[in-house]
Order: structure tokens, then sequence, then C-alpha cells
């Protein structure tokens, strides 16, 4: 076994572990040296893992897997993590408590790393509590804001419930097939075909995993939650948390449960229209702008579920591509919001709600840089043309054409129709109501962070030609695995 | 490289336009991209070859391979019209609004050129993703030009817009996909090369597939366009845009375009090319009637204007459903001198209405007293949208009865009976504006200031110009028609 395999999580480790001892050395005012390491560390292992694309080897007794679909979820994950720490150096800026904050940070990202690579459902849960844990502490990472307790204890609650399904739904496959390998349950499929233990496992499974990836209607913490919590930790968990519930859904129902298709394609093809449409209708109407990306979020998780329901590698391939896409523009838009927050509080201390829409008045000319990112990443999120979104639903939405399934495509892309309505508000508050107070100057580390997933989106959008091939292997290993 | 720069000028300039400060600098800037296109544009147009139905000035890069998505530029004497069309009024609307007092001057010429740039890509695009990207651009800039500049009724006319054209740009899309799918299937390549996937179409087996393809692609065209009876956006939007943006409508030839380049090829061989032919012929013969019907109900002159151009717009489905190389160039001609003079009829619209503060037609009159200037100019456009001879209105709107007369003679009929509705409304219109005693209510109305006379003036000459000598863009109608029908030939259609 060849332990550079994991040379990308060794960084993370060694990183985190570095940033919580150096941290307890500095003075307050100089922890800001532990963002940039964090940011160093996340950014050597992001380039450990692309430069390891193209590897295909099990490790660890054949419980732990690297391939292109881990290595690309990996990247997806390393992103978000990358935007985040960058856009946390201002966050935590003065806090006395900036190493928790990134330890917490990176070892969520660590636990959803191996959440991707995991052959085995033990590793899988495992590393899925990992990341869990970590992030229920980050939501509630602003002690005396009490509607960031409020939002963490909701999330550690239904969490937990679901932690505890997923768990439940695990041991009835143990039960019936007598092993926790991923490709040793898919050997065993015929027997959970024939029992119906294996329906009530799947059940007891997509609802678990559905209240990650907040699929309607197991979603009922997620507005409340990404609307509490701090703004960049909501970045952490829409664009990545998310993510690791979809990846996990990927390995444990196209690989794991391929035998029992009919039965999940079904509950996935409802759970996608359901979920598209609750969350673009619900979106319409909001006025906090991180409620409104929450439930936006709820949209994007909605069409990348239909991916379950088409299982074409173009499809797979188009829902990943979209997870990567997704990373880029949620967790942008949640770090514009964040700025457009620390401007609002620095202005007024004790302002109520300060991801009002309202504070997004006049932002076209107050804060140049943030308002064209949010932009293009709300555009993006809508689809519009030459961006990383309108990409990933091309894709997406048109294999799902090619495979017969014109209806559900069609409820997609009037979908998306609904949800230009949202984010073209938003750019209407910015750029055509005139608003209060002056130019400000921009904090540099949320432009930096903004800047780098506007060149994410935007590369996405102009030359996709290789992050489609990587998806698309990525999809192939599902389909390899389980067929 | 010539027909990127084309398209990419305006979209660049748009970008400095944006970051100007001033009114003097927006409408500098706005005005050297429009010329620099049009100069561009004119040397296209002596290059080409007028005689040759084949793709012209091709540029041909690859993209995305994986789904067959190329850099595909090319014209035709399709598409060449219509960008001259576009180069030439272009500077134009820039002068026609040089004195204009308007809040953020900056994004104003911004958007025109973003629209420009927009709709020179989907006359140049050769590849259906390329072509779709355009498509949808246009809607963007169009839609903040109603919603922030325009008149009382703007956030309703510009969403209503916009739901209604986005659909059918969506219902389009479907029918790229299906096509893209369709002859992926058969190929086994990947390709959205819009000449490759027109050959394509008549090999795929399921006849319902074909159809149901064509019509989600006509759908998207036809509302674009618009006709009876997707056209209720039209009058809202036209008429409460302000005036700039109404001349960009009106240089939306896009859906016109659509008709001519996508759907005529593939027309032949659908299931039912004689079920599309009559849907065609209908559509447009109702147009004509109903739209000069509801135009002489009009009270308000901008929203007249607006009908007379649905009016229009049903000589443009009717001559191509009229499939003789006449009806369709004619056809063809009639998106081009339609595009002429509506832009005179807009601004016109739009100069009384700032002169007088109404545009409410029996509130004005005698106003040729007090504005000579305007009224000679407008009165030729309107005999020019009658379809006096010698005008480009007339060579239009005649090939297309005269060759639709061969094969749709009941459309015709219809669509004749409309010609004397059509003089009515015009005339009318006329003379309870321009003429008659002068309203000493109106205050004192000052003529057009000497860059809208030059502006609408050129145009104004053109129309006489084109009327008299319409070979210089009728030529390459006229091959790329005899092309089209000759595709036809031995279908049994």
């Amino acid at each position: 076994m060849d332990i550079m395999l994991f040379a990308p999580e060794l960084t993370m480790v060694a990183t985190g572990l570095a940033v919580l001892l150096i941290g307890l050395f500095l003075p307050v005012n100089s922890k800001k040296v532990l963002g940039y390491l964090a940011s160093l560390g996340i950014l050597a292992a992001l380039y450990l893992t692309v430069t390891s694309l193209g590897t295909n080897s099990l490790a660890f007794y054949d419980t732990v897997s690297v391939d292109a679909l881990s290595q690309f979820f990996k990247i997806v994950f390393l992103v978000v993590a990358l935007l985040f720490s960058i856009a946390a150096i201002k966050y935590t800026e003065g806090s006395a408590h900036v190493e928790e904050f990134y330890v917490l940070a990176i070892f969520a990202t660590i636990g959803m790393m191996f959440v991707a690579s995991a052959n085995d459902l033990m590793v899988l849960f495992v590393a899925f509590e990992l990341a869990s844990l970590s992030t229920y502490a980050l939501a509630g990472f602003e002690k005396k804001n009490p509607q960031s307790l409020e939002a963490a204890m909701k999330y550690f609650l239904i969490g937990s419930l679901s932690g505890a399904l997923m768990l439940f739904g695990i041991t009835f496959l143990y039960g019936v097939t007598g092993t926790t390998s991923i490709p040793g349950i898919a050997a065993g499929g015929a027997a959970l075909a024939a029992s119906p233990i294996g329906l009530f496992a799947v059940v007891l499974l997509i609802a678990g995993m559905g209240f990650k990836i907040a699929l309607v209607p197991f979603h009922m913490w997620a507005p409340d939650t990404y609307q509490g919590a701090p703004s960049i930790v909501s970045s952490l968990l829409a664009a990545g948390s998310k993510k690791m519930g979809i990846v996990a859904a990927f390995k444990v129902f196209i690989v794991a449960l391929i035998a029992l298709k009919v039965e999940w394609q079904i509950a996935f093809a409802v759970l996608a229209v359901v979920t598209m449409t609750l969350g673009n209708v619900a979106a319409l109407s909001q006025t906090s702008v991180k409620r409104m990306l929450a439930y936006s979020s709820l949209a994007q998780a909605g069409y990348i579920t239909m991916a379950f329901v088409v299982l074409t590698p173009m499809a797979l391939g188009g829902g990943i591509l979209y997870a990567l896409s997704h990373g880029f523009m949620k967790a942008g838009a949640f770090i514009a919001t964040a700025a457009v927050v620390y401007m609002v509080l620095s202005e007024n201390k004790d302002t109520q709600n300060p991801d009002h829409i309202d504070n997004f008045k006049g932002l076209g000319q107050r804060m140049p840089v943030t308002a064209l990112s949010m932009t293009i990443f709300v555009f993006a999120l809508a689809g519009i043309p030459l961006t990383a979104g309108y990409m990933s639903k091309f894709v997406l939405f048109s294999s799902t054409i090619q495979a017969g399934f014109a209806w559900l495509a069609v409820i997609a892309i009037i979908n998306s129709a609904i949800s230009l309505f949202y984010y073209a508000k938003i750019v209407k508050y910015m750029y055509f109501l005139p608003g209060e107070g002056s130019k400000i100057s921009e904090p540099l580390p949320y432009t930096i962070a903004l800047a780098v997933a506007v060149i994410g989106v935007l590369a996405i959008g102009f030359w996709p030609e290789p992050f489609i091939y990587w998806a698309m292997e990525a999809g192939k290993v599902l389909l390899a695995g389980g067929i | 490289m010539l027909l990127s720069l084309i398209v990419l000028i305006p979209l660049i300039f748009a970008v400095l336009t944006l970051l100007t400060k001033t009114r003097e600098q927006a409408r500098a800037v706005a005005l050297v991209a429009t010329v620099t296109v049009l100069l561009l544009t004119v040397y296209t147009y002596f290059n080409f070859d007028s005689t040759t139905a084949e793709t012209q000035f091709e540029e041909l890069y690859s993209w995305v391979p994986s789904l067959g998505i190329s850099y595909h530029l090319g014209i035709d004497g399709i598409s060449l019209p219509l960008i001259l069309l576009n180069a030439i009024v272009m500077p134009l609307l820039i002068l026609f609004t040089w004195n204009d007092d308007r809040k953020a001057p900056n994004r104003f010429y911004s958007l025109i050129l973003i629209t420009q740039g927009a709709v020179l890509g989907v006359f140049c695009a050769l590849d259906f993703f390329l072509f779709y990207v355009f498509w949808e651009l246009t809607l963007i800039p169009l839609f903040f030009m109603v919603s922030i500049w325009g008149g009382p009724k703007k956030h309703y006319a510009s969403i209503k817009f916009f739901i209604y054209t986005h659909v059918a740009s969506l219902v389009m899309l479907l029918g790229i996909f299906g096509l893209y799918f369709a002859a992926w299937d058969m190929t086994g390549t990947p390709s959205l090369d819009i000449p490759y996937l027109l050959s394509q179409y008549q090999f795929i087996g399921s006849g319902i597939a074909k159809d149901l393809i064509f019509v989600a692609l006509l759908f998207g065209f036809i509302v674009k366009l618009p006709v009876f009876p997707f056209h209720s956006w039209l009058p809202d939007a036209y008429t409460e845009a302000p005036t700039a943006g109404s001349v960009l409508f009106v240089l939306l030839k896009i859906g016109g375009y659509g008709i001519f380049k996508i759907m005529l090829p593939m027309l032949p061989f659908t299931a039912s090319p004689n079920l599309m032919i009559t849907i065609l012929g209908v559509l447009g013969a109702v147009s004509i009637l109903y739209g000069a019907f509801l135009a002489l109900a009009q009270k308000d002159l901008k929203r007249m204007v607006a009908y007379s151009s649905l009016s229009h717009m049903g000589y443009v489905t009717l001559g191509a459903a009229g499939l003789v190389s006449l009806s369709v160039s004619g056809a063809m001609f009639q998106q081009f001198s339609h595009g002429l003079i509506m832009s005179i009829m807009f601004m016109s619209c739009g100069v009384i209405n700032k002169a007088t503060g109404t545009r409410i037609i029996n509130e004005l009159g005698g106003l040729a007293q007090r504005m000579p200037k305007l009224a000679v100019i407008m009165v030729l456009a309107f005999m020019a949208s009658l379809g006096l001879p010698g005008l480009t209105g007339f060579i239009a709107e005649f090939s297309v009865l005269a060759g639709s007369f061969v094969n749709l003679q009941g459309y015709v009929v219809i669509a004749l009976t409309a010609i004397v509705i059509t003089a009515a409304y015009h005339l009318w219109a006329l003379q309870r504006a321009m003429f008659g005693v002068y309203k000493e209510k109106l205050g004192n109305v000052v003529d057009i200031n000497g860059y809208q006379t030059l502006a609408m003036g050129v145009i104004a000459i053109l129309i006489l110009y084109f009327g008299l000598n319409p070979s210089p863009v009728l030529d390459m109608m006229l091959t790329n028609s005899e092309h089209i029908i000759g595709l036809m030939a031995g279908m049994g259609v």
C-alpha cells in the first residue's frame, strides 16, 4: 500500500495540527497568520489532489479507494475549504478562537474527503460523522449570538437523528449481506432484493442522507441553519457538507444498492421534482438573502438528484460537474453575503438581520467588486450561458432528455426559469435601487476569495472540456462498480 | 476573424461604456463602436459573393469536443442583409439619442451595445450552443432597457416580455436537444453544428420526433417574431420601452431569421410538411389581418405602430409558407424593410411624445405646421409602411403576396383585405396627428434637432433608395431562397 495515495489528507491533518499548536502560542492580534497557514495547507492539498487525478487504487484492506470519483469530489471539498479559509481570515479577525475555527473546518474537510474515498460503509459513516460533528460546532461559533446558537442546535439535533437513521440502515444491510464493504453489498444484491429488509434499509438510508443533502421533506433545518449560522460557515455547509451527502448517496445507492435500483429510482424522481420546485418557489418570497440562498441550494440539490434517476454516464458526469460548479457558485454567493454582512455590522453593530435584501441596495456603487461577483454567482446559479451553472445544467438536463426522461427535463427547465426571478431580484437591488451610504473599501480577504470563485465559475463556463472529462470519468467509476 | 470582430467589438465596447463617467463619454464610446461595426460590415458586404448560397467568411474552432460544441461563425445571404440593417441603424440610433438627458447614460449605451453584439452573434452563429447563448443574451439588456427607462407600465411590460420569450426560448432549447440527441444516436458522435444537424434532420427515423423537434424550434422563433396568437407581449414591450428600446426591438430580427435559416431547410423533411405549411400560412394571414384591425382601434400612436409591426410580421411567416423563391425572398426583404421603416416610426413617436407630452392621436393635431422636418420624414415612413410603390414596403409585400398566391390563394385573399385597413389606419392617424388645425394647448412645440434629423433622414433616404433599387440586398436573398426551394424539389411539397 502506498501511503502517498493519501498525501492530500495527510497534508490536511498536518495543517490542522500545526494550526492548533501554533495558535496556542500566538497573541490574539497576530493570529491572522493561522489563516494564511491554513489556506496554504489547503492549497497544497488541492494541488496534490489535482495531480493525483487518474490514479486508481485501493488501500487499508480495500476499505478506502482512490479513483476519479473520490479525487473529483475531494477537489470540490478542497475548493470550498480554500474559499472558506481565505474569507475567514477577515471574519475571525480579532477573535481569540481562530485556531479552533480553522481546525474544525479542516477536520470537517478531512471527513468529507474520506467520505469521497470510502469503500466500506463503516469508513463512510465514521468520516460522515467527523465532518458533521465539526460543522455542528462551527455553526454555533458565534457563542453570544442566539441566532447562531439556535441554528447550531437545530442542525445538531436533526443531524444526529439522520446519522442514527443512516447507521440503522447500514446495520440492516450488514444483517442481510454479512458485510459492510460497498462492493460486497453490491455482490449480495440478490439477497437484498429478495428480502423486505432491503427496501426498509433503502428508506432509512434515503432519509439519513436526505437530511444531509436537504432534500424535501428532510430539509426543514436547512433554511434556519444557513440563515442563523455565520455566513461563511453557511458557505461550507451549503457548498461542502451537502456535496458530502451527495457523494455518500452516490456510493451507497448507485454502487452498493444497484440491485434495488427500481425502488430508489422512483423515490429519487419524486424527491428531485419536489425538492427543486419547493426550493425555487419558497425562494421567491424571501427577504433574507441567506435564506434565499438556502432555498436556492435546495433547488440545486434537486437538480443534482436527477442524476440518480437518469443513471447514464453523461447524467452522472453532469451531476458531478454540477457539484463542483455549485461549490464555486454557492460558496461564492455566501462569501459575498458575508462581505455585505461585515459591512453592515461595521457601520452599525446592532443591526438586526444584516443579510436583509434591503442592505443590498446600491451595492453596485458601494462595493463594486462584491456586487459584480455576486451578480456572476447568481447568474451562474440561474444558468445564464457561459457560466459554470449553465454548463452543468446543459450536460445534466440534456442527458435527461437523451435518456428519455423528457418530462423530468421539462420540469427542471421550468424550475430554472422560475429561479431567474429571485436571482434577478438580487441584481436589481444591487444595481438599480439607490442605496444609502458611501463607497466602502472592501476587505481584501473577501475580495480574494470572491475572485477565486469567480475565476472558477467562468473557467468552467468558458473552457469546460477538462472538467467535463473528469466528471464523466468519475461517473464511470460509479457505473463500473455497480453494473 | 472579421465576423468575430463584428460580434465582439460591441460587447467589448459595452464594458468600456460602462466604465465611463459622463454622458458625453458614454455616447462617444458607443458611437465609435457602432461606426466601427458599420465599417467592418460594409467591408464584408463588398467582399461577399451574392451569387452563391454557400456559407462565407467561415470561422471554425473546436471548443468543447466531448459535447460537440465548436466556435463556428459564418454568414450567407440570409444573415448578411440583417447584419447590414443592424449595423446601419445602430450608429444612427446613437446619434438620435445624442442630446437626450436620461439617468445613468453609461448603462443605457452599454445595454444598447450588448444588444447589438448579441443580435449580430445570433446572425453569425453556426453552432447551436453559440446560437442559443447569443439568443438568450438578447433578452437581458432589453429587459433592463424596458424596466429602467420605460414608460409608466414598465415593470409589467418588462416582466411579461421576459417570461414570454424566455419560456419560448426554453421550448426552443428542448427542440435543439431533441435534434442534437437524435443525430447523436444515429451517428455516434455529438455535434451542435447547425449546418450538420440540419443535414441530419432528414434521417431521423421517427415521424413524431421529427414533428416535435420542428414545432419546438418553430415555437421559439414565432414567439420572438411575433405572430398571432403569441403576440401579446409585443404591444406592451414596444410601447413601454424608451424610444431607443423600441428601435432595438425592431432590429431584433432573430425570430424571422430562425425561420429562414433553420425552419425552412427542415420543412420538406418533416413528417407532415403540409400541416406545417398550413400552420405558418394561417398564422401569417391572421396576423396580417388581426394586427391591422388592432392598429386601427388604437388611440395611442406608439401602440398603433406596435400593432402595425405585428401585421407586418405576418408577411414574414406568410411569405415563408409560400415556398416559392419570390415569396421567400420577399419575406426576407420584408424583415429588412420593416427594420428601416419601423425605426423611423418609433423615433417619430418618441419625438412627438417628448415635444407635446402626449401620444394620444386625438390630442395631437396640426403638428406638421410646427414640426415640418419631422412631418416630411414621417409621411415617407408611413407611406412606406402602408406599401406605396417606390418604397421598400411595397417590394416586400408585393413579392410576398404575388409569390404566395401560387400555393396559398386563400391566405393571400385574407391578407389582401388587410391592405385596405392598413392604408386606412396609417392615413387616418397621419391626418389626425400631423395635419389639420394646430391644437394650441399642445404649447410651444419645437421641431427635431439636427442629430435627430440626420438619423431619421438617412434612414428615410435608404428606404427610398432600396425601394427604387432593391437588388443590393434582394439579389443575395433570391440566391438563398432559390437554394432553399431547390431542397424541396421532389419532396412532393
